[in-house]
C-alpha cells in the first residue's frame, strides 16, 4: 500500500479541548476510508505566508497514514474541504513509510525549563539573601516593640 | 572581472539530499528571491533533476501557506 500525509491548518484560537475534538473528528473521518493512521500530531502554530479567512496565524496538524479505499479517499477530501474548522488542507503521496513520531523534543524543553528554573532559583536565592538581611534588620525592631509591649503589660 | 564566472554547483548534490520536503521552509527559502519567485536554474546552479523536485516542493508549500505566492516589498 502507498503512504500519504495530510497537512491541515486549523484556527489558532481554538482551545486545547476543541482542538482535540476536531482532531478526533478528522481522525474518525479518515478511518472511514479504512486507512491506518500512523501519526497524528500538532506540528505547531505558525504565521501564515498569506492570510486565509482573515487569519494571520494557524495551527498546523499533520496526519501520516497508510492509504485505504481510493473512492472513499475522495469523499474524505471533500469532507475536509467542507469542514469549516479546517482552513486549508493538502494530502500528499509519500515515497517511504513514515517513521512513527516520538516526541523527543519534550525532554529537551523540560531540561531547558529546569535550567530556567535553576536560574530563577538562583535569583530567588539572591533575593532571599537580600530579604534575610532586611529580615535581620526587622527582627531587631520587633524585639524592641515586644519589650515595650511587655513593659506596658507590666 | 565581469566576465569571470562563479563556480556553480548543485546544492543538493553537494549535500547529498535526494528528496526535498515541502515542509522544510528554511531550505526552500534559499531558492526563492525576495519577491517570492523561484530562482532560475542558471542562477542557483541546481541540477535539472533536483530543480524539478524543488519546484514541486515550493509550489506545495505555497498552497498550504508556508511560503508566499507573492511577497510584498513593504509591510
Amino acid at each position: 500500500m502507498s503512504f500519504y500525509e495530510t497537512l491541515y491548518i486549523v484556527d489558532p484560537n481554538l482551545e486545547n479541548k476543541s482542538l482535540e475534538k476536531t482532531m478526533n473528528e478528522i481522525g474518525k473521518e479518515l478511518e472511514k476510508t479504512k486507512s491506518k493512521i500512523i501519526n497524528h500530531r500538532v506540528w505547531g502554530k505558525k504565521r501564515l505566508a498569506y492570510s486565509i479567512e482573515r487569519q494571520k496565524y494557524g495551527s498546523y496538524i499533520l496526519i501520516q497514514f497508510e492509504g485505504g479505499d481510493q473512492q472513499k479517499m475522495i469523499e474524505y477530501d471533500t469532507w475536509m474541504r467542507l469542514n469549516n474548522s479546517v482552513l486549508r488542507h493538502m494530502t500528499v503521496l509519500l515515497n517511504d513509510k513514515p517513521e512513527i513520531y516520538v516526541e523527543e523534543k519534550k525532554p529537551e524543553l523540560e531540561s531547558e525549563e529546569k535550567n530556567l528554573k535553576e536560574s530563577s532559583d538562583n535569583e530567588q536565592l539572591s533575593d532571599q539573601v537580600d530579604t534575610s538581611d532586611s529580615d535581620n534588620n526587622e527582627e531587631n525592631e520587633p524585639d524592641d516593640e515586644k519589650t515595650t509591649e511587655l513593659k506596658e503589660a507590666e | 572581472m565581469a566576465f569571470q564566472s562563479r563556480n556553480k554547483f548543485c546544492f543538493f548534490k553537494e549535500n547529498g539530499i535526494n528528496e526535498i520536503d515541502y515542509k522544510d521552509v528554511k531550505l526552500l527559502r534559499r531558492f526563492v528571491n525576495d519577491q517570492g519567485k523561484i530562482m532560475p536554474r542558471r542562477v542557483t546552479g541546481t541540477s535539472a533533476k533536483m530543480h524539478r523536485k524543488l519546484v514541486r516542493a515550493i509550489k506545495r508549500s505555497r498552497s498550504i501557506a508556508l511560503m508566499p505566492y507573492v511577497e510584498k516589498g513593504t509591510d
